[in-house]
């Protein structure tokens, strides 16, 4: 039989996912969104092939356009909205409007999926809710992203990620016990995770659809979503306490922690198993501490951890990390360097795997990104092209899609039903970008 | 919908009678369930990601058959200082969701032949052992893809099913912590540098940031193959690291690194983005403040009643330098006047506010938001979860009363909901034979 590794390396193959079928192609998303939480839910859909249109008010965009870290452009945009807004089409268009709300409609005539994350009830006002959408196209598949839902008392609140961290109480879980100190979670994973949960939410209404043909209507919280996630209340409903912060140590596993080396580096270490912690305790060279605590639920008893926890530290501290993995090879338990930004974008084996990948743009040229946090073997999920200018798909859509002449579009441009960028980093091209000579932005339909 | 729910559904409906409407709109009682003729087998061991990917399918409706050998998945004694009923620990549990349990011993044949018999009615299989072992046991995706066409095969890992590290890392097994550490969640969590030891170690974040981004991205590629597989009548595998799980969810990780050349440094409380964007102290307790735009931070000024500082800090731009003396400046300026107030009041101040400048005809007023800070135990109290059946408490033999947070999803055809939790070792084994394996 071939050996494993040869196997899945074929089936796999990074260089072929552009041959691949696309799971979702014919599908077209109307994407209302904005920031980061809803547009995750629509790329999901769009990395595998769906068509996403994403509205944006002509002149000044989405907001997240301008979310930049320490106040400096990549190329006059926004690295995190290339990375929630890749491979869709770029729609600018007034919804205040009356002529914009009939492009609308027109759309979701033949549009499968509708997402939009303003507070509750506004799209309804707008006259793009689930209640008039569902007129024109009864199975359509309509996704509201709020971050308290679409009812409840809290449901006009405003919110981010830092909100729904706060509001679920997830914001103080992460720190030392016994000290205020404790940090929100990083890198907006507030709003990714529920985004990415609202992805799985429609792809579970598609295969509803598939099966029965209706469409239907989805609320999701994001504050739910990260409770969804926090196993505090199951635990203070059996023992009656808070299960609080427990520092650098994983409370499930002893020992468990991320340690400094002898070189200074930090590694985590953990035993997930009572066989693991046999090799721990070997590899420890304590083999008197595996027959101590036979019982996992008596290891992981606090002033017992707390022990394991000690040694492992100090042990860890005498050891350097590749002594280290070389030991958890042989015995058999779970370890890993920590790593930042930058051990991350050139570790070798994720350009290997595909789950970082240079990809190549025709307005944006090179920028590395994270690949699909899936990997399909028949149907990969891919990037084709980067962010685009604010209302660089207009022609497109207008004039493929809908139909409409030069002269109507030039109408529309004219009333501001439509709109291009304004004269700012974020929303206008990069300045080295010849945008006149684009085919696409001015797409005359040969 | 009717014309009346029509309306109701809208904003303009009465505050009382859309909540109805909605609530009774998205329950799950009497509705189809998506997944409800699909037969998931997960065969995890030792790795709760796993268990998290199946609960996801069984709250949709499927038929998910827990694989166990017979002392039992030691996935069910890993649990927070081991807390336990009847030796099943709390995150077990809380993964229990509608799943039938049968103990099968797949180190041994005769057991492997009733998985293969199995997985020929199944339509997903769940594997998070060390990549190559199932298919070694002759269950592997290459196998029973043999035997199922149309199978969509999950596997989880530590670093993937291809490729030279997992070959490398194969004897290693996989964690939370040490997937945090690997996927740049615990790099980027932490005080800055000049703060004293431990405090300025990379950290991990108090939730299975690891594991449970696992499961769910698992969970939604599984459904996008499945959806594949329901059009083509075509399987596939579905591989997810747990080691890139976290960074490929966030992004930021590997494009901070591509544009800067370098990583980011740990720092603390603050944030890369948006200022104010953290939590304060108030005079009882804490307050989330998110205040980052221009005019939310006017705002945010003028409820506070330090206008006066209002030419130092006016652009997002001066709010977010890369000198921490100027952040921790604004951090403390803003500190001072939040710990003046209680945090019921900077709440109503800024809502008070926020109500005012959304009715006003000048633009520009500002939305400043704060909000009280919760732990999860005021968070179980908060009526707006109530409302919506965020929580449900099960009473089970064998487990007591326990309570998980459910109905994370709400849809009006086909909710996911949350049966049972009931999971004894093998405590399906006849229902599963008699129905699958006669």
């Amino acid at each position: 039989m071939e050996n494993y590794f040869d196997y899945t390396k074929k089936l796999f193959d990074p260089s072929q996912v552009k041959e691949k079928p696309e799971v979702f192609k014919g599908l077209r998303v109307l994407d209302f969104t904005h920031v980061i939480y809803g547009p995750t839910a629509a790329k999901v859909l769009g990395s595998y092939g769906a068509e996403v249109i994403k509205f944006e008010l002509p002149w000044t965009g989405d907001l997240w356009r301008f979310g930049v870290l320490w106040g400096s452009f990549w190329r006059h945009s926004s690295i995190c909205f290339h990375f929630v807004q890749y491979g869709k089409y770029f729609f600018s268009l007034n919804l205040k409007l009356p002529k914009a709300k009939e492009i609308i409609y027109k759309l979701a005539q033949n549009a499968d999926v509708v997402m939009e994350n303003f507070a509750s009830g506004t799209a309804e006002t707008w006259g793009i809710g689930y209640s008039q959408l569902s007129k024109i196209n009864p199975g359509i598949i309509y996704l509201s992203c709020a971050t308290y839902g679409q009812y409840g008392p809290m449901r006009f609140f405003p919110g981010w990620d830092l909100l729904a961290q706060a509001a679920s109480g997830a914001i103080s879980l992460t720190g030392y016990p016994g000290t205020d100190k404790y940090y929100k979670l990083p890198d907006y994973v507030g709003d990714f995770l529920p985004g990415n949960i609202g992805a799985l939410a429609v792809i579970m209404a598609l295969n509803y659809r598939k099966k029965t043909g209706k469409g239907q209507y989805i609320d999701l919280a994001q504050t739910e979503a990260l409770m969804r996630i926090m196993p505090n209340f199951t635990y203070e409903s059996i023992t009656g306490e808070e299960l609080g912060r427990a520092g650098n140590t994983d409370p499930t596993m002893a020992p468990s922690g991320i340690f400094k080396s002898s070189e200074g580096k930090f590694v985590a270490v953990a035993a997930a198993t009572d066989e693991q912690y046999k090799g721990v305790c070997q590899a420890m060279g304590h083999p008197d501490l595996a027959n101590k605590y036979t019982d996992t639920f008596e290891r992981l008893k606090p002033e017992n951890a707390k022990e394991l926890y000690e040694t492992a530290k100090k042990w860890v501290a005498e050891s350097t990390v590749d002594n280290l993995v070389e030991l958890a090879k042989k015995h058999h338990f779970a370890i890993a360097q920590v790593e930042d930004d930058y051990d991350i974008a050139n570790d070798e084996w994720r350009r290997e795997r595909g789950s970082v990948v240079m990809v190549t743009d025709d307005i944006y040229q090179r920028l590395l990104m994270p690949g699909p946090h899936d990997m399909l073997s028949k149907t990969p999920g891919r990037i084709k092209w980067l962010a685009r200018p604010l209302g660089y798909h207009n022609r497109y859509i207008l004039k493929k899609l809908l139909g409409y002449s030069d002269e109507e579009i030039r109408q529309l441009e004219k009333e501001r039903v439509v709109g291009y960028w304004d004269d700012k980093p974020g929303i206008k091209p990069p300045v080295y970008y010849d945008i006149k000579s684009d085919p696409m932005f001015n797409y005359r339909g040969e | 919908m009717s014309e009346k729910e029509q309306i109701l559904v809208r904003y303009g409906g009465s505050r009382k009678e859309r909540e109805i409407f909605l609530k009774s709109m998205m329950s799950p009682d009497g509705k189809p369930e998506v997944l409800d003729d699909d037969v998931i087998l997960d065969a995890s061991y030792a790795n709760m990601s796993g268990d998290i990917c199946s609960s996801i399918y069984a709250e949709f409706g499927a038929e998910v058959i827990k694989i166990e050998p017979p002392e039992g998945d030691p996935s069910r004694k890993i649990t927070h200082y081991g807390v336990n009923r009847n030796g099943t620990g709390v995150p077990f549990i809380m993964e229990a969701r509608n799943k039938r349990y049968i103990t099968l011993d797949l180190r041994k044949e005769s057991d492997r032949e009733d998985f293969k018999k199995l997985a020929r009615k199944a339509h997903v299989v769940i594997d998070t052992y060390e990549p190559g072992q199932m298919d070694a046991w002759g269950i592997g995706y290459r196998q029973l893809s043999e035997l199922n066409p149309g199978l969509v095969y999950i596997a989880i890992s530590s670093y993937g099913q291809y490729g030279k590290k997992a070959q490398e890392m194969i004897d290693v097994p996989d964690s939370d912590i040490t997937a945090q550490a690997v996927s740049g969640a615990a790099a980027n969590i932490g005080d800055v540098a000049t703060a004293e030891e431990p405090y300025n170690w990379p950290l991990r974040a108090g939730v299975w940031l690891g594991w449970h981004t696992s499961g769910i991205l698992a969970a939604q590629g599984g459904a996008i193959a499945r959806y594949y597989a329901r059009a083509t009548g075509e399987g596939q595998m579905v591989d997810v690291a747990t080691a890139d799980a976290y960074s490929s969810l966030v992004g930021y990780p590997v494009m901070v690194a591509f544009t800067w050349d370098k990583a980011r440094p740990r720092i603390g409380i603050h944030d890369f983005c948006l200022y104010p964007y953290g939590f304060w102290k108030s005079r009882d307790g804490m307050v989330a403040i998110a205040a980052s735009r221009d005019h939310d931070f006017r705002a945010l000024l003028k409820i506070l009643k330090i206008w006066k500082h209002e030419d130092d800090w006016r652009f997002t731009f001066d709010r977010i330098p890369d000198m921490l003396t100027l952040v921790e400046e604004l951090y403390g300026l803003i500190g001072n006047e939040t710990k003046k107030y209680t945090s019921d009041e900077l709440v109503k101040m800024a809502l008070d506010y926020s109500i005012k400048s959304a009715r006003s005809k000048w633009r520009g007023g500002g939305v400043p938001i704060i909000m009280k800070v919760q732990n999860p135990s005021t968070t179980m109290q908060n009526p707006h979860w109530a409302v919506r059946n965020s929580f449900k408490e099960f009473d089970e033999s064998g487990i007591g009363k326990v309570k998980l947070p459910v109905n994370f999803i709400k849809m009006s055809e086909s909710p996911p909901r949350v049966k049972w939790v009931r999971c004894a070792i093998g405590q399906d084994n006849d229902y599963i034979r008699k129905k699958y394996l006669q």
